[in-house]
């Protein structure tokens, strides 16, 4: 029994942490979706650092790793609030597509969404993917999106016309790994909340002192902090689930994004209360990760529906098993 | 990550799941918080040594399987998930014992811990006093040297079970010219010697859980101070860190609950949207709280010690244990407030849910948790 990850797997999201200081400027960040998205230095770095061929197997030019080793990638994405469908394309879609040219150098990029639902980043897609239950299908790029203007400029969202697509295999565990990717993304963008929100009281003075030595602050912090800290391990478990094939891959990745969404909730809001009324404007950067948090939240069920799913397993089929 | 267990664990945990199944008594013990549930769980101490169950995690000299610590979560895991009786000598056992294999002298463990391991001497805390709660060090009963010992005077209260217990372990001031943490000695005393005074004090369900103790002269001779004289409080702190940390709330507690809380609901009668995602909430969250503990676990066999982290643990376990079994009430409804004897009662869950309730306050409030959290995690500065 051993619950942590190897160097390797915590040396890779610690590059992916490198580029993404480095790369993601707060310029870059601020000159919108387009240039900063898949067409920017963020998406060329991360190609070029392998990312987009993570899930991609070696016969295809990919690394062929799983959703354990790539986890802590996507925590990386989250507390970056990295711009583009980099989540989306690499560790979404790819494994789907992954005999398609293109995928394991970043050459393409891909988004999906439940049929019906908001593709993030469609504009910039050369695949999509939509879900109709369990079924999967592709779909050409270049039909016509609707733009749907949203809070988040970083993650622009649009709607398709009910197209009829060629049907792929693995619709269900796509659905798996899209609900694991808004989990862990949402933890790092909570995590991100929680140390932005901790700076600012250890820095922001009134009457006299430092707010962050008020109690009624610090409390609402360690509550946040605890709530990150109890979201976490859900999310490296599902990653495991999902890499190793077990058969409660489902209801762990439904567990995961319950703590993780209801963390970030609690983040976005804690963040902005602490940090008064410039928290309350886009003049603060914090604006990118508590918009990121308010789209990954309801994206690929919310916590409602996931406590509905482990409710149906754990309570109605009897899946109370901890590590089949 | 590898979430199996190696085949020498498997063995471990059939082993005592055989044991525990052969021997559980099949009807619960009367409450250990009466004299005559007190003798029960002490025998059921004594049962569980003879069968080299008691501390599964201590050496073989002093009765124990030296069990890794994962070995120790899969025997809690399956101590709770058959039901077994409450540990009547946990005070001892969890919070005690560690502190004794790290600050005691050989002559120490060699003379106590083999008499707390087999039920023969149950320990009970006289830490609080009247004035002196989440605020320990304002503690004001005294220790003042003699030849030989130490004579101990003062009120000491909320010691859980003294009514019953054989020993206290307590801090007292031994030096009031000190600054307020330095000037604080541990002591063992037996609740029998001369000048101590046990006055019951009954908790919310009616039973004398609690008592003050109060020391009138009582001698202690110097072989019982735990540590040097005047380290009180960094001893004290090492007691602390077992009761917020790894060992006095293990996931297998809320594994085996959270278990009968989905069978409760998918039993029950009651079916009602909101309570399902109670349950499943509940569910997840003990799940979390297993996978965190992994996680510590992990850290500390790789050698790093847990620290002020061990107070989210607290945090989290005792609001858990709440959600738990507040949920459980609400699924029986009016049933909820039936004891444990009365015809139509289901279970233990008004017991459990009075029990919960005292997580919060024990072991340092969580306001105070929440303090060490903000300022020894997080670095905010310090208050006023």
């Amino acid at each position: 029994m051993r619950f942590g990850f190897t160097a390797d797997q915590r040396e890779l999201a610690v590059a992916v942490r490198e580029i993404l200081t480095s790369e993601l400027t707060p310029e870059v960040r601020a000159s919108g979706a387009e240039a900063s998205g898949r067409r920017g230095p963020v998406w060329k770095a991360l190609s070029e650092a392998g990312v987009f061929g993570l899930l991609v197997p070696e016969e295809h030019g990919g690394l062929g790793l799983n959703e354990l080793d790539s986890v802590l990638v996507l925590e990386e994405l989250g507390l970056a609030a990295a711009p583009g469908p980099v989540a989306e394309t690499a560790f979404v879609c790819a494994p789907l597509l992954s005999d398609r040219p293109g995928f394991a150098d970043g050459a393409v990029a891909a988004v999906a969404a439940e049929a019906g639902g908001y593709l993030p980043d469609a504009d910039v897609a050369d695949v999509l993917i939509v879900l109709e239950g369990e079924q999967a299908r592709v779909i050409a790029a270049g039909g016509e999106l609707t733009g749907q203007p949203t809070v988040d400029p970083s993650r622009p969202l649009f709607t398709l016309p009910a197209a009829s697509g060629e049907p792929l295999d693995g619709g269900a565990a796509l659905r798996d790994r899209a609900v694991l990717a808004s989990a862990a993304q949402l933890v790092g963008a909570s995590q991100h909340l929680l140390d932005a929100a901790v700076e600012y009281a250890k820095t922001r003075k009134q009457f006299g002192r430092e707010i962050g030595s008020f109690q009624a602050l610090k409390h609402q912090l360690a509550d946040l902090m605890l709530d990150v800290e109890f979201a976490r391990p859900l999310v490296y478990r599902a990653a495991y689930s999902l890499a190793e094939g077990k058969s409660t891959a489902s209801r762990d990745v439904s567990a995961a994004k319950v703590n993780a969404a209801q963390a970030a909730e609690h983040a976005a809001r804690t963040a902005i209360q602490v940090h008064g009324a410039i928290g309350y404007t886009d003049e603060l950067d914090l604006q990118y990760w508590l918009k990121r948090v308010w789209w990954l939240v309801p994206s690929w069920g919310d916590a409602i529906a996931h406590r509905a799913r482990v409710a149906a397993a754990v309570i109605d089929a009897g899946a109370t098993m901890r590590t089949p | 990550m590898d979430l199996t267990l190696t085949p020498q664990e498997e063995s471990f945990r059939a082993a005592a799941r055989e044991w525990l199944e052969a021997h559980v008594p099949a009807k619960p013990l009367a409450s250990l918080d009466t004299q005559e549930g007190f003798e029960a769980h002490r025998v059921w101490e004594h049962e569980l040594h003879a069968g080299g169950w008691a501390v599964v995690s201590w050496p073989e000299e002093y009765g124990g399987k030296s069990a890794s610590l994962v070995e120790w979560l899969i025997f809690e895991e399956e101590y709770y998930r058959v039901g077994a009786p409450r540990r009547v000598g946990q005070n001892g056992i969890f919070l005690l014992a560690p502190t004794i294999f790290e600050f005691g002298s050989e002559e120490q463990q060699k003379r106590i811990l083999p008499r707390m391991a087999n039920g023969d001497e149950i320990w009970s805390q006289a830490w609080s006093e009247p004035g002196a709660g989440s605020d320990l060090a304002a503690i004001r009963s005294t220790a003042s040297k003699v030849d030989g010992g130490w004579v101990l005077n003062g009120q000491k209260t909320w010691s859980t079970r003294a009514v019953f217990a054989d020993w206290a372990f307590g801090l007292f001031r031994s030096d009031p010219e000190a600054p307020r943490h330095a000037g604080l000695t541990y002591y063992l005393f037996p609740l029998s010697a001369k000048g101590v005074t046990v006055r019951p004090i009954r908790q919310l369900d009616g039973e004398a859980g609690f008592a003050e103790v109060f020391c009138d002269d009582v001698f202690v001779p110097d072989q019982d101070v735990l540590g040097v004289p005047g380290s009180g409080w960094k001893v004290a702190m090492s007691t602390t860190g077992s009761e917020r940390g790894l060992t006095l709330r293990s996931p297998g507690r809320f594994m085996a609950s959270t278990d009968r809380l989905a069978a409760l609901c998918r039993e029950g009668d009651r079916v009602d949207p909101t309570l399902r995602a109670d349950v499943a909430q509940a569910w997840i969250d003990a799940e979390a709280y297993r996978l965190y503990t992994f996680g510590t676990v992990g850290r500390m066999l790789a050698g790093e010690s847990v620290g002020a982290e061990s107070s989210l643990n607290k945090l989290f376990w005792s609001e858990l244990d709440i959600d738990i079994t507040q949920t459980a009430l609400r699924l029986l409804g009016p049933r909820g407030v039936l004891g444990a004897d009365a015809p139509d009662a289901e279970g233990q869950w008004l017991a459990d849910f009075l029990f919960a309730l005292a997580g919060p306050i024990y072991a340092g409030t969580n306001e105070i948790q929440r303090n060490v959290v903000a300022e020894r995690v997080l670095k905010l500065p310090k208050g006023a």
